[in-house]
């Protein structure tokens, strides 16, 4: 048996041939996403075992729904709603899901390059270290998941504004974070 | 930096996934799971259409079945037993005239052949 191509097409025409048991189909609708789940799941909070195990359960289940895709959004949106939910559905059941006003960030960064400039390039990944777990939570949902706030308050059962306070204070923070680069080219060219 | 202008580069930032070195893992180990899972399913399927097979089979022979046949057998008069001998008769005769016996094992022949594609696809499938 010789070696198969893998199949082509959109990612709609990918999903209705998952629908009917393609699994080759879907394995490529997997090597174009998967990349993205695993690092939505990331950014979401999850550690790297995790969030692949996640990424697999998500795009499992995503088989089993497929024939539910028709087409509205795009592939990579729908998936990456279900593995969002994946995610919280987890973080529920591990009782790590804590939102509190006065959260501390999960991580403080401090990147500096080889001359010590603390201006140096930070990236998202990075940056999101320095938000607290509801507002890493909240961003990443509504930014990397595409979910509008009232989407992400029913999901996590919080308030709206929550929600809102949540992603203003992550956006302020993150400004803040992702300026530096900027910031730090401004006075490289200036001096 | 403007807030609109904030969060759509935000959003580009987001849609960038990061790239993975073990990608091709990953994805290798999707397809493994993808095709136990099929197998899982077919062998499921399989499993109970076999068991509700046995049980119609089962619900046939001892409720309506035999009492319809041996109804069936007396309104018309006939008695089973010779029928099936007259049966059995008939496929002898065909059996031992040649032309008939070679459409025979040609069939046979064609229902092995059938067997052993149905069997490689299912080994393939697992």
């Amino acid at each position: 048996m010789g070696m198969e191509r893998p199949p082509t097409g959109h990612d709609v025409e990918l999903a209705a041939l998952a629908a009917a048991g393609d699994r080759r189909a879907y394995g490529e609708l997997v090597r174009r996403h998967g990349s993205t789940v695993r690092g939505l799941l990331r950014r979401l909070g999850a550690d790297s075992a995790s969030a692949d195990d996640l990424a697999q359960d998500a795009f499992m289940a995503g088989f089993e729904q497929v024939a539910d895709y028709r087409g509205e959004g795009t592939f990579g949106a729908w998936i990456k709603k279900i593995a969002a939910r994946l995610y919280l559905k987890k973080v529920r059941r591990d009782a790590r899901l804590i939102f509190s006003d006065n959260a501390e960030p999960v991580e403080e960064v401090m990147v500096r390059d080889a001359s010590g400039d603390a201006a140096s390039r930070i990236d998202l990944d990075e940056a999101l270290k320095a938000l607290s777990r509801g507002e890493r939570l909240c961003v990443s949902l509504c930014y990397g998941a595409d979910w509008s706030h009232a989407e992400a308050a029913e999901a996590l059962n919080i308030p709206i504004g929550t929600v809102k306070s949540h992603v203003k204070r992550g956006l302020d923070k993150l400004r803040a974070k992702l300026a530096r680069p900027e910031e730090g080219a401004r006075r490289e060219a200036h001096g | 930096m403007a807030e609109p202008d904030f969060e759509a580069q935000l959003s580009r930032m987001f849609a960038e996934p990061p790239s993975f070195p073990d990608a091709a893992l990953f994805n290798a180990e999707m397809a493994a799971k993808l095709d136990r899972g099929w197998a899982m399913r077919r062998m499921f399927i399989g499993g109970a259409g076999v068991a509700a097979g046995l049980f119609a089979a089962f619900q046939i022979l001892t409720t309506r079945f035999s009492s319809e046949v041996s109804q069936l057998s007396r309104e018309s008069g006939h008695n089973i037993q010779t029928e099936i001998d007259a049966g059995i008769a008939k496929f002898n005769s065909v059996l031992t005239t040649p032309a008939s016996a070679e459409a025979l094992w040609l069939a046979a022949g064609l229902a092995v052949v059938a067997l052993a594609f149905a069997v490689t696809r299912a080994v393939e499938e697992l």
